[in-house]
């Protein structure tokens, strides 16, 4: 004999309105943790490359210096080399003056080119020759000049002529 | 009117109120923070990338100058650091003279950042051109010479019999950057 019209309703621990609540609460707290755990992720990340870039960027500076180092030493064996160079060439260039300074009439045996000073030795017909043709020019390049003759039995004449710069003392 | 609320829901109200205030906790305690520090984080990373990209730039620009300049002044570079070859230079420098000899390489001063090497040269040539051709070779050969005072000419029959001396510059630092700089990182 049935007592109701409705069919009685399975009575459970849980309810239906409780495992809602509870399922609703789980998907808010796992999406709240996971939120979490992406941030955390992140965090790690960019600071994992934070210290990359800091120590790359440490490693730059350094190269950077040594590189500037590397071009400072470059340009001064540049400028060191081409001084060395320049003075060779102005060398040559005073050694051809000088020799072309020597006119066909006068033979030298000798010549000593110093840093200030030049010393000539050499034969000459006569002083005049010696006095028009070679110790003009040689007056007008250096300060002083002085030579010495001695007579050859031929009548030439072997002279020996010093010549010196006399350097400029710079005063402060 | 009577409000009539069946203890179950009570008991379902209490358990929302309780998980809602987990909720506020954790987000309170955990999320906002963790969020706070990734933003820093992330502003710091941007930050630290732009600096580090303004120092790429640059080191970027100071490397190719730096290869530029090797480049250009490979042979001076190398020269200075090539060790002096009596033997090799004889060699190279033998048709500008009729003779050549040359003396110990002996160490002589220094010059900055070069060792100065001093070694004496006698030789016999036909004719000054002969002194000058080797003057000008000398600037393209494999160490950096320097030609120095005095230079004694005397005649020797029909032939200049020259003696001088020569400084021969090394470089005393070591350029470790050079081979280094090969296999940077860019």
């Amino acid at each position: 004999m049935r007592y109701s019209f409705i069919k009685p309703r399975k009575k459970t621990l849980i309810s239906p309105e409780f495992k809602l609540l509870f399922f609703f609460f789980t998907i808010t707290i796992g999406m709240l943790f996971m939120s979490y755990s992406y941030l955390k992720v992140k965090t790690l990340m960019y600071e994992t490359t934070i210290e990359e870039r800091l120590a790359k960027g440490e490693t730059l500076r350094t190269n950077i210096v040594s590189m500037h180092d590397e071009i400072a030493f470059i340009e001064v064996q540049k400028q060191h080399a081409e001084g060395v160079y320049t003075s060779n060439t102005v060398l040559k260039e005073s050694i051809h003056n000088l020799f072309d300074l020597v006119p066909e009439k006068i033979t030298l045996s000798q010549a000593i080119l110093k840093e200030n000073e030049l010393e000539l030795y050499g034969v000459t017909p006569s002083k005049e020759v010696y006095e028009f043709l070679l110790l003009a020019p040689l007056r007008s390049i250096f300060h002083r000049s002085y030579t010495s003759y001695y007579a050859m039995p031929n009548g030439w004449y072997s002279f020996v002529s010093k010549n010196y710069l006399d350097r400029e003392i710079s005063t402060q | 009117m009577k409000l009539h609320i069946s203890r179950q829901m009570i008991y379902i109200l209490a358990l929302a109120i309780v998980f809602l205030v987990i909720v506020f906790i954790f987000a309170f305690a955990f999320l906002i923070p963790s969020g706070k520090e990734y933003r820093v984080a992330r502003m710091e990373s941007k930050k630290i990338s732009y600096q580090v990209d303004a120092v790429q730039a640059e080191y970027d620009n100071v490397y190719e100058r730096l290869k530029g300049l090797q480049a250009e002044n490979r042979h001076v570079v190398s020269a200075y650091k090539t060790i002096f070859n009596p033997d090799r230079f004889k060699k190279m420098h033998r048709s500008h003279f009729e003779s050549f000899s040359l003396s110990e390489l002996s160490g002589h001063s220094l010059d900055g950042e070069f060792a100065v090497y001093e070694v004496n040269t006698s030789s016999l040539i036909h004719s000054p051109q002969g002194f000058y051709d080797f003057l000008d070779a000398v600037n393209k050969s494999d160490n950096i010479i320097g030609v120095n005072f005095p230079i004694h000419f005397e005649r020797d029959a029909n032939l200049i019999k020259s003696s001088f001396t020569m400084h021969v510059y090394i470089a005393r630092k070591k350029s470790g950057k050079e081979d280094e700089g090969e296999g940077s990182d860019k």
